[in-house]
C-alpha cells in the first residue's frame, strides 16, 4: 500500500487537475446514467394504455440535451486528464533519468544495461498508463457502475439484485485476465527479443556459418526459437480465448434475467415496461464499465509491481556525492598521490591492496601489468569514478572526496581502451567535454590526435554524424577521436587507458609526437601493453595482483624486475607488425 | 497478445477513456526504431495529421487503386493458410456463428417484450429466455473456439514463413549479405513478420466480424421495420466518415509517438552505454537537457492524440445518443399509433451499438492494412531475390582435398569500383602456410574470400586440386575449409557447442583433444560450468585471446585441408598471447593455410610472404628472401624495427 501511495504522489503536483478531471467525470457519468432512464421514461408513455404522445419530445430532447451536456463534459475532462497523463509521464521520465544521471558508475557496474532499460520501458510504462488512465477509469467505471445500480435499485431493488449478481464475477475474471495476460504478452516481446538475437547471430555469423556448411544447424536453432514464440502465443492467445468469451457471456445471464424475472414482473403489473426497458438498456451499458473496472483493478496491481521495482532504483541513494557546499579543486600543477588505497568492488575480492604512488607534477608514469593487476581500477581512481574502500587519493594536496565532483572531472580526463563515441557529429564528440570549442581549438586537438587527417576524409568532414546511427569507425579511428576529445579538455591530469591499442604502429608514432606536445605541464598516467607506448613515460610502474611491484626507469626495471623484463621482451618482439585494416568497415565476423 | 489488445481497444473505442492504441498495444520501444531509414521511407506514404475530404478522398483511391497491385501478393499471403485449411473452414464457421449469436439478443429481447411481455405468454417468454441464454452460451462456444483457431493458424502460418525468409537468406551469397545492411535483414523477420501479424489474424477477423455483423444489423433492422431502419442509417455516413477521418489523423499521430519513444529509449540506451565517458567528463547536465527536449517532444506528440481523441469519442457518444433519440421520436408516434410494436422500438435501441462498434473498428483496418501491406511488400522482395551463387547441377564432389591451390589471372571487382584484384598469379602447394601483408584495402582479405568462395571472380580461375572452384559442390568444399575470422566470433550457446560447430558428432575426447591441443583447456576448466559454460550474451563473456582460443579449436576440430585465417589484433597479455602463438602453431601443421597476417612471429613463421599493393602482388618469398631483396617487405620491417627501438 506504502508504494501505492507513493505512486499516487506522482499526482501530487496536479491536485486540482486530477480533481477537476473527476468531477467532469462524474457530471458525464450522471448524464450517462440518465439516458437509459429517460430511454425507459420514453417506453413508459409510448406504451398502452397510458400513452401520452405530447411527452415524447420533450423526453427525446431531453436525452439529446443530455448527449450534447455529456459531450461538452467529456470533452473538458479528456484534455484535463490527458494533460495531467502526458505531463506524469514527463516528470516520471524526467525523475527516473536524473536520477541515474546523479548515480555514480560503479552502480551500472553491478547493473545489466538491459534490466535498466526494462525499468526505464516497461515499468515506467506499466507505472504511466495506470497514473495516466488507469486510475481515472477506475474512478469513473467505479462511478458509473455504482450510480447505474443506485438508480436501479431505486427502480425495483428486488430485481437489482438480480440482474447485477455477474458483476462481482465478471470484474474478478477481467482483473485476473489483465493480471495474468500481461506477463504473458511480456513474456512473447521477451522471447521475441531472444528470436532477434538469433536472427542477429545467424545474419553476422554467415560467414563462419557458410564456412562450416551449417545451414541446417541453424535453421534448426532458429526453429527452436520461432517454436518458443509460437508456444508464448499460443498460451497468451488461450488465456484469451477463455477469458474473452467468458466475459461476454457473464453479463448475459444478467439480462436473461432481467428478461425473465422483469418480464414476469411487467405481466403481473409490479414494474412497468418502461423501467423493464430501463434495466435492460442499463445492463447493456454496464457490460463495458464491469470489464474496465476489472481491468484497471489489474492495472493498478501491476503498477504497484512495477512501483516496487521502480522505487528500489529511486531509493539507491548516490555513493559519490560531494559536500554540500565543497570547494573546487584547488589551482595546482597536477601533484597526484594515492596513500594506502584499497579498492573492492561490491565487496568482492580486492582489485587494489595498500597501493601508495606519489606521483610529482608534470610526469609521465606508464602502469604496466598483466590483465587483472589493477591498472584500470588504479585510474578510475584519478577522476572519483570510484572511492577507494581504504585510503585516500589526493590531487594538488587535496583529498578527492572532500572537493567538488565536476570540478574535479574537469581537470581530469581519460581515454579508455574501448573508446565510446556518441551519436553525434565528430566535431561534437571531440568538443563533448568543451560544447563552446572553436572549430580551431576542435581541429588541433585532432591533429595531435592524428585524427585530423581521416576526418578531413570523411563525406561531410567534421560534421559527419558517427555512432549508431551514422558512420561507423575503425576501432583505431575511435579511438584517435576520444584522444582528441581528452586534449581538448585542456585537463591538468591526463589518463590514457590503453588508448591506442587498435592503432597501428605508424599512427602510434604520429601521435606519439602529438602527444609530446599535449602532454607538456600535465601530469599523464599511461596503461599500456606496447613498449612503443611505454617508451613515453618518464617512469614505469610494474603492477600485479593489485598491488606495485616496482617503479623505476625502463633501463633500471629491465635489470632488475624480471615481471617487467618478461612484459618488455614480448612488447618488443610482438607488438603489431603492418597496417591493420583501420579505414575501411569490415563486416562483422567478416575476415 | 492481439486478443487483448482487441478487447481493450474496442472496449475504448465504444466509449471509455482514450488513446485507442495506447495502453496494450504501444509497441515495445526496444523493436521499435531499430530501422531509421524504413521509418522514414514508410513515412512519404503518411497523409500527415492533415484532414479534409480531399486527403480523405485520395487516400481511399490509393487503397484502391493499391489493391489492385496487391492482390497477387495477398493472395499469396492467404496462400500461406493451405496446410490448414481445415482449421480455417471451422473458424470460419465459428465466426459466423459467434456474429449471428451476438447479433441475436436484441432481437430476442424485442421478441420477448412483444410476444410474451405484451402478450401476457408466460410460456412465449421462457421459450425466449432459453433462446436467448441458448445464444449466449453459443456466442461463448463459438468465440472461443474462434479465437484459439484464428491465433493458433496465424501464428502457425507466420512462422512457416519466418522459416521460409530464413531458408531463403541462407541461401544467399555472402555478396549479398555485404550489400545488405543485417538490421535490415532481421527486421524482415521480426518487425515486418509482426506487421503481418496484425493485418492477417486481427485484420482480417475484424474485417469479417465487423462486415458481418454490420450486414447482419442493416438486414435485420431493415426486416424488424424499413421506415425506421432508414431513419437510424442517418447516422451512419456520418459516423463512417468521421472514424476513418480520425483514423487517418490519428496513425499519423501515433506514428510520432512510437518515434519519439523509440527515441528516447535509443538516447537512454547510449547514455547508459557511455556512462563511463559521462561521468569521467562530469556531462551529466548536458544529457539531462538533451533528455528534456526528448521528453518534451514526446509530450507534444502524445498532446496531439489527446486532442484527436478528446475530439472524437465524445463526438461518437453524441452521435450514439442522437441515433437513440432519432428512433424514440421516431419511432414513438408510430407505436403510439400502433404501427410499430415497442418491442421492435427497444431491439433498434440495442442494435444502435451493435452498429456503431464495427464502423469504428473497420476504420480502424486502414492502419493495420498499410503498415501489413508495406512490411508484405518488403518482404516479397527479399523473397523474389534470387540465390546469386547456386551449385551447377552436375557439381562435383572432389572426395579428400589436397589442398593445393592455384589462382590463375585471378581478377575481383565489388561493384563499379576499381579491381580489388587485378590479375592475380599464385600457386600454393598443399600443406604451405601463405601469409598476406599489405597495407589496408591491398586485397588480403579479398584474396582470402575467394578461395572461400564467397564471391567469384570476374576474371580468371581459382583452382583447388585443379578443380575450378565454380565446378565443385560448394557444401563438399565447405565441409574442408576452415575459417578463423579475426575476433573469433562465437556463437551464443555453451563451450562445447562452439568447439563442436563444424562437427556435431564429434565425441568428447575429441572435443577435448582439440581444445587441448590449441591451448584452450586450462582456461575452459576454470570456466563455471568447464565446457557446459553458456557463453554470449546470456552467459560468461569470453575475452579476446579466449574468444580466439575457442575459434582455434572449432577450426582444428573440423579437420580442414584448407584453413583461412585472420589474425586478431586486440592486445592480450604477455601469457595469453604465447598461448595464441602455440595454438596458432598446431593449428597450421600439416594443412594449406592462407594467413592474413598482423604479427611479425606469424609471418616469419609461414612458408612465404605474400606482398599485395592495390589488388597485385609485388613480393613474394621468406622473411630472409625479402628482407635479402631490399623490396616493399623490407621497407616495411624497416619502420617498424625503428618504430619497436
Amino acid at each position: 500500500m506504502t508504494t501505492f501511495r507513493r505512486l499516487l504522489g506522482f499526482l501530487r503536483p496536479y491536485r486540482r487537475s486530477v480533481v477537476a478531471s473527476l468531477v467532469f467525470a462524474s457530471l458525464a457519468m450522471v448524464m450517462t446514467v440518465a439516458i437509459p432512464w429517460l430511454v425507459g421514461r420514453t417506453v413508459d408513455v409510448i406504451t398502452p394504455p397510458d400513452t401520452d404522445r405530447s411527452a415524447i419530445l420533450p423526453l427525446a430532447l431531453a436525452i439529446v440535451g443530455a448527449g450534447i451536456l455529456r459531450l461538452g463534459l467529456t470533452v473538458v475532462r479528456r484534455l484535463i486528464a490527458g494533460k495531467v497523463s502526458v505531463a506524469v509521464e514527463f516528470d516520471l521520465r524526467e525523475r527516473f533519468y536524473r536520477h541515474l544521471q546523479g548515480l555514480e558508475l560503479g552502480f551500472f557496474d553491478s547493473q545489466q544495461t538491459g534490466q535498466l532499460m526494462s525499468r526505464a520501458t516497461i515499468d515506467l510504462q506499466s507505472i504511466r498508463f495506470f497514473l495516466g488512465y488507469g486510475l481515472i477509469f477506475l474512478t469513473q467505471n467505479a462511478l458509473t457502475l455504482a450510480l447505474a445500480s443506485a438508480v436501479m435499485f431505486a427502480l425495483k431493488p428486488d430485481l437489482a439484485a438480480l440482474a447485477l449478481l455477474p458483476v462481482p464475477f465478471v470484474v474478478l475474471s477481467a482483473m485476473r485476465y489483465n493480471r495474468r495476460s500481461r506477463p504473458a504478452v511480456q513474456e512473447i516481446q521477451q522471447r521475441l527479443a531472444e528470436l532477434t538475437g538469433e536472427v542477429e547471430e545467424g545474419i553476422s555469423g554467415i560467414r563462419i556459418v557458410k564456412a562450416f556448411a551449417r545451414e541446417r544447424f541453424m535453421l534448426d536453432r532458429f526453429r527452436r526459437s520461432v517454436g518458443r514464440v509460437f508456444d508464448q502465443e499460443i498460451y497468451s492467445t488461450r488465456l484469451q480465448a477463455f477469458y474473452s468469451p467468458m466475459l461476454g457471456f457473464l453479463p448475459s445471464l444478467g439480462l436473461a434475467v432481467v428478461l425473465l424475472v422483469g418480464g414476469r414482473q411487467v405481466i403481473n403489473n409490479t414494474l412497468s415496461l418502461g423501467d423493464f426497458t430501463a434495466f435492460y438498456t442499463y445492463l447493456i451499458m454496464l457490460t463495458g464499465p464491469m470489464r474496465m473496472l476489472g481491468m484497471s483493478l489489474g492495472m493498478a496491481q501491476r503498477a504497484v509491481a512495477s512501483g516496487n521495482r521502480l522505487f528500489e532504483m529511486l531509493d539507491r541513494e548516490p555513493r559519490i556525492v560531494s559536500p554540500a557546499d565543497a570547494p573546487a579543486l584547488p589551482e595546482g600543477p597536477g601533484r597526484v598521490e594515492l596513500r594506502g588505497v584499497s579498492l573492492a568492488y561490491n565487496g568482492g575480492a580486492p582489485a587494489l591492496e595498500d597501493v601508495d604512488l606519489p606521483v610529482e607534477a608534470g610526469r609521465t608514469v606508464a602502469l604496466v601489468g598483466p590483465t587483472g593487476s589493477g591498472k584500470t581500477s588504479l585510474v578510475g581512481l584519478l577522476a572519483r569514478l570510484y572511492d577507494p574502500s581504504r585510503g585516500a587519493v589526493l590531487i594538488d594536496g587535496a583529498d578527492l572526496r572532500s572537493v567538488d565532483v565536476r570540478s574535479l572531472r574537469s581537470q581530469v580526463a581519460f581515454v579508455a581502451d574501448d573508446s565510446f563515441l556518441f551519436s553525434a557529429t565528430v566535431a561534437e564528440n571531440i568538443a563533448y567535454a568543451r560544447p563552446n570549442a572553436s572549430r580551431e581549438q576542435i581541429e588541433l586537438a585532432a591533429r595531435r590526435a592524428q585524427a585530423h587527417g581521416f576526418i578531413e576524409r570523411f563525406p561531410d568532414g567534421y560534421e559527419t554524424l558517427v555512432g549508431e546511427r551514422g558512420l561507423t569507425l575503425s576501432g583505431g579511428q575511435r579511438q584517435r577521436v576520444a584522444i582528441a576529445r581528452a586534449l581538448l579538455a585542456d585537463p591538468r591530469i591526463l589518463i590514457l587507458d590503453d588508448a591506442t591499442s587498435s592503432v597501428d604502429a605508424q599512427t602510434e608514432a604520429a601521435i606519439k609526437r602529438g602527444l609530446g606536445e599535449a602532454m607538456a605541464g600535465r601530469t599523464t598516467f599511461i596503461v599500456a601493453h606496447r613498449m612503443s607506448t611505454i617508451s613515453l613515460a618518464d617512469e614505469v610502474v610494474v603492477m600485479d595482483g593489485g598491488r606495485i611491484v616496482d617503479r623505476g626507469t625502463h633501463d633500471a626495471l629491465i635489470e632488475r624486475c624480471p615481471l617487467y623484463a618478461e612484459i618488455a621482451e614480448h612488447g618488443l618482439a610482438d607488438s603489431v607488425f603492418l597496417q591493420r585494416d583501420l579505414e575501411r568497415r569490415e563486416e562483422v565476423a567478416g575476415l | 497478445m492481439k486478443g487483448e489488445e482487441r478487447a481493450t481497444r474496442s472496449e475504448q473505442a465504444s466509449d471509455r477513456d482514450g488513446r485507442p492504441d495506447d495502453p496494450i498495444t504501444e509497441p515495445d520501444p526496444e523493436t521499435q526504431g531499430s530501422d531509421v531509414a524504413e521509418e522514414t521511407e514508410d513515412q512519404a506514404n503518411q497523409p500527415g495529421r492533415l484532414m479534409g475530404t480531399f486527403l480523405l478522398l485520395r487516400e481511399l483511391w490509393r487503397l484502391v487503386r493499391g489493391e489492385r497491385q496487391r492482390t497477387r501478393k495477398l493472395s499469396w499471403l492467404f496462400g500461406l493458410l493451405r496446410p490448414y485449411r481445415a482449421r480455417v473452414a471451422v473458424t470460419l464457421v465459428a465466426l459466423i456463428a459467434a456474429t449471428a449469436a451476438g447479433l441475436a439478443p436484441p432481437y430476442l429481447a424485442g421478441r420477448a417484450i412483444d410476444n410474451g411481455i405484451a402478450n401476457h405468454d408466460l410460456n412465449a417468454l421462457d421459450l425466449i429466455v432459453a433462446a436467448f441464454v441458448l445464444s449466449a452460451l453459443v456466442y461463448w462456444a463459438a468465440t472461443y473456439i474462434q479465437t484459439y483457431l484464428v491465433g493458433w493458424v496465424g501464428q502457425r502460418a507466420l512462422q512457416d514463413l519466418r522459416e521460409r525468409i530464413y531458408t531463403h537468406l541462407q541461401g544467399m551469397s555472402i555478396g549479398f549479405f555485404t550489400r545488405n545492411r543485417p538490421g535490415v535483414l532481421i527486421s524482415r523477420l521480426t518487425n515486418d513478420i509482426e506487421a503481418l501479424d496484425t493485418l492477417v489474424t486481427d485484420g482480417v477477423v475484424t474485417l469479417i466480424s465487423s462486415t458481418l455483423t454490420l450486414l447482419g444489423v442493416v438486414v435485420i433492422l431493415l426486416l424488424l421495420d424499413l421506415q425506421l431502419a432508414l431513419v437510424t442509417f442517418v447516422t451512419f455516413p456520418l459516423l463512417a466518415v468521421g472514424s476513418v477521418a480520425f483514423r487517418i489523423a490519428s496513425s499519423g499521430a501515433y506514428r510520432l509517438t512510437r518515434e519519439k519513444i523509440a527515441n528516447i529509449t535509443a538516447y537512454l540506451q547510449e547514455t547508459l552505454s557511455g556512462v563511463r565517458v559521462v561521468r569521467s567528463f562530469a556531462q551529466e547536465p548536458r544529457h539531462l537537457d538533451r533528455m528534456s527536449v526528448l521528453n518534451e517532444e514526446n509530450k507534444a506528440a502524445n498532446m496531439t492524440t489527446v486532442y484527436l481523441n478528446a475530439a472524437y469519442f465524445p463526438a461518437v457518444e453524441l452521435l450514439s445518443a442522437i441515433g437513440t433519440t432519432v428512433i424514440l421520436l421516431f419511432g414513438g408516434y408510430q407505436a403510439i399509433d400502433g404501427n410499430i410494436k415497442v418491442g421492435i422500438l427497444v431491439a433498434f435501441v440495442g442494435y444502435l451499438n451493435a452498429f456503431f462498434d464495427p464502423i469504428q473498428q473497420i476504420s480502424q483496418l486502414y492502419t493495420t492494412y498499410q503498415q501489413g501491406m508495406a512490411a508484405l511488400d518488403k518482404i516479397f522482395d527479399l523473397l523474389e531475390t534470387r540465390p546469386d551463387m547456386v551449385d551447377q547441377p552436375n557439381a562435383l564432389d572432389p572426395g579428400r582435398l589436397r589442398g593445393e591451390i592455384e589462382l590463375d589471372h585471378v581478377s575481383f571487382s565489388y561493384g563499379e569500383e576499381d579491381w580489388a584484384l587485378d590479375e592475380i598469379d599464385l600457386h600454393i602447394p598443399a600443406g604451405q602456410t601463405v601469409a598476406l601483408v599489405g597495407e589496408t584495402g591491398a586485397g588480403k582479405s579479398t584474396l582470402a574470400k575467394l578461395v572461400a568462395r564467397f564471391y567469384d571472380p570476374q576474371r580468371g580461375r581459382l583452382l583447388v586440386d585443379g578443380h575450378d572452384l565454380r565446378e565443385l559442390s560448394s557444401a563438399a568444399l565447405r565441409s574442408q575449409l576452415g575459417i578463423v575470422p579475426q575476433e573469433g566470433f562465437l556463437f551464443s550457446g555453451t563451450v562445447r557447442e562452439n568447439i563442436a560447430f563444424g562437427r556435431p558428432d564429434a565425441s568428447e575426447d575429441e572435443i577435448r583433444a582439440a581444445a587441448d591441443a590449441v591451448g584452450a583447456e586450462p582456461f575452459i576448466e576454470r570456466l563455471r560450468d568447464g565446457y557446459e559454460t553458456e557463453i554470449g550474451e546470456r552467459g560468461v563473456s569470453l575475452s579476446a585471446g579466449q574468444r580466439q582460443l575457442v575459434a582455434f579449436a572449432r577450426a582444428l576440430l573440423a579437420e580442414p585441408r584448407i584453413l583461412i585465417l585472420d589474425e586478431a589484433t586486440s592486445n592480450v597479455d604477455v601469457r595469453t598471447e604465447r598461448i595464441i602463438e602455440r595454438g596458432l602453431e598446431r593449428l597450421l601443421l600439416g594443412r594449406t593455410a592462407i594467413v592474413i597476417a598482423h604479427r611479425l612471429s606469424t609471418i616469419r613463421r609461414a612458408g612465404r610472404i605474400v606482398v599485395l599493393e592495390q589488388g597485385r602482388i609485388v613480393e613474394a618469398g621468406t622473411h630472409e628472401e625479402l628482407i635479402e631483396a631490399g623490396g616493399a617487405y623490407s621497407r616495411l620491417y624497416g619502420a617498424w624495427a625503428e618504430q619497436a627501438a
